[in-house]
């Protein structure tokens, strides 16, 4: 917990401290570390510090060949961990110049948006939750253990769908795995629907996150933000509108902005894409060609380097691989969503109450472990 | 969101969590679990072994045959091992049930063995793998699938080679 520490020689009337917050903090769900200076209840000052998850997983991956690292990036961030082997075997399809069987690409989509609903219901249970409206915590993470179950119904595991292989998906659905999937969705549509509703009336979430940690739409493009932050902050940008992959450009996507930068405004991006997800989801169940759903197991990735981005729950994903004639790769790097976003926070802190530091951090969804990887 | 209703509704349908360890916890179909090793069907090309990141599969010779090992304390259940498999003779049943005590963390351990067999032709010492029936064009019989099975590498790739002009002419 933070102890507080007063810095002499500045009390002007309130007295000036500077607050320590992590790396360990029943706030955080990560650990990052915090220094924040702050006069009475207001911030001045924030210094973030990081390091303290990082497993060198870059080097890591340069000693596994394009096989493994399929597993090894899926395991690089819980929340978004379909996006990562996405991107990363995109790069590889790049190189080798590959093309993904139509089937394939639907069920990417899919694999993509179903981790996309329930990674934003859970950001979103936890604003609820640090806003101290715990029966809406319970409820929301009540709605997102059926996202769960269709996760673990359809890809076999609640959080690493092993659904990306290179060249294509490793899983097929079947007309039992579609039930699953349209029985949840149909569980969950309503749900979300209620969720808005009250988001947009309950009195508690609105005090608590409307003009709260404001992000100006200057600010969020000098920052370079993506995914709900930019997109509640004005910016309208989009990975999956901007440089279509998969089949998105067939895809009813929407993509909504909000002016006013604030909390409400990222949460309620979140929500807006949760539904929109659904409504991808099903399209894809509707037009779900058949044949093949990837190109097999043995393939042959030349020499090479290429890009490749996705847009994870979290925002623009973008994946850099080098390869060269051994299996593992040359090099491997990725820029994650939080590193943009997390520069931001400064500014959204600044001038902000002690008491919403919490919810303001919570409200760019920070993902530490695969910042520092 | 009317709290009073879903209140009501949660008092109508009781908890949500599961009863386990006192019921059975319902499991998916699909569920990606413990790993299971088919030594009969097993073509022994390693790739298992290869393609598993967390290094959990170790396969050797020793002067029984080729055995199999996978630690299930390393394994992370992707399924790579089972994606890659020609025959999967690996594959990752539904089973979940893997607390255990610390004095048994070295027995989670998936074991099989590939024996050595003398070759019903030449009569040399070989290992007991099933052939690699996936190029043979046309696909092997049920017959031909055992005879091929009890030949040393040797006499296998004869039997294949004349097989293969046989199909040709
Ligand atoms: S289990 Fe499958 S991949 Fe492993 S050696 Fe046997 S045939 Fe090859
Ligand atoms: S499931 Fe994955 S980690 Fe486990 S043995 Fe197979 S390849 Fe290795």
């Amino acid at each position: 917990m933070s102890s507080a520490v007063t810095t002499p020689g500045k009390s002007v009337g309130k007295s000036n401290y500077t607050i320590p917050v992590g790396p360990l903090h029943v706030a955080l769900e990560e650990p990052m570390y915090f220094r924040i200076d702050v006069s009475g209840e207001t911030v001045n000052a924030v210094e973030i510090n990081a390091g303290h998850v990082h497993r060198g997983i870059e080097y890591l991956a340069t000693k596994r060949s394009l096989n493994q690292n399929i597993v090894l990036t899926e395991r690089i961030c819980s929340l978004c961990s379909n996006s990562h082997p996405e991107a990363f075997a995109m790069a590889a399809e790049t190189i080798a110049g590959l093309t993904v069987p139509e089937r394939g690409q639907y069920l990417r989509v899919i694999a993509g948006e179903v981790k996309r609903l329930a990674s934003n219901l859970f950001n979103v249970a936890i604003l609820t939750h640090l806003v101290g409206y715990e029966s809406m915590f319970m409820h929301i993470m009540q709605v997102r253990e059926t996202a769960q179950d269709i996760k673990e119904g359809v890809f076999g595991n609640r959080m690493d769908l092993g659904a990306m292989c290179i060249g294509g998906v490793r899983y097929d659905l079947d007309e039992e795995t579609i039930g699953i999937l349209t029985a949840g969705l149909d569980k969950i549509e309503p749900e979300v629907a209620e969720i808005v509703k009250t988001f947009k009336t309950n009195g508690s979430i609105l005090r608590r996150t409307k003009e709260i940690g404001v992000l100006a739409k200057e600010d969020a493009i000098a920052c370079g933000v993506v995914g709900p932050v930019a997109r509640g902050s004005g910016v309208d940008y989009d990975v999956r509108r901007e440089a279509p992959y998969h089949v998105y450009d067939r895809m009813p996507l929407e993509v909504r902005t909000f002016d006013d930068g604030d909390v409400w405004s990222r949460a309620m991006i979140r929500l807006h894409e949760a539904q929109n997800a659904i409504a991808i989801i099903r399209s894809c169940l509707k037009e779900l060609p058949g044949g093949a759903v990837n190109l097999g197991t043995k393939l042959d990735i030349p020499p090479g380097h290429a890009v490749a981005k996705a847009e994870a729950p979290r925002g623009e994903l973008i994946y850099y691989l080098k390869t060269n004639d051994t299996e593992q790769p040359e090099r491997l790097k990725w820029r994650v969503p939080t590193f943009m976003n997390w520069d931001a926070l400064g500014l959204m802190l600044r001038n902000a109450k002690v008491a919403d530091i919490a919810i303001i951090v919570n409200s760019i969804d920070p993902c530490i472990s695969c910042t520092e990887r | 969101m009317n709290f009073l209703r879903l209140f009501a509704r949660n008092l109508r349908e009781g908890p949500y969590t599961e009863a386990f360890p006192f019921a059975p916890a319902p499991t998916a179909k699909r569920f990606r679990g413990k790993i299971e090793f088919d030594a009969e069907t097993c073509e022994g090309c390693r790739l298992c072994e290869r393609v598993c990141p967390a290094g959990a599969i170790k396969m050797e010779r020793t002067a029984e045959g080729m055995t199999f090992d996978c630690w299930h304390d390393t394994c992370v259940f992707c399924g790579n091992c089972e994606f890659h498999c020609p025959t999967k003779s690996i594959h990752q049943t539904a089973d979940w049930h893997l607390a255990h005590r610390q004095e048994d963390k070295y027995r989670m351990v998936e074991h099989g063995l590939i024996p050595f067999q003398v070759c019903t032709e030449c009569g040399s010492k070989g290992l007991a793998t099933a052939p690699a029936a996936g190029s043979a064009n046309p696909p092997l019989t049920a017959e031909e699938f055992q005879h091929v099975k009890s030949l040393c590498p040797k006499c296998r790739g004869k039997f294949m080679r004349a097989r293969k002009t046989k199909a040709k002419a």
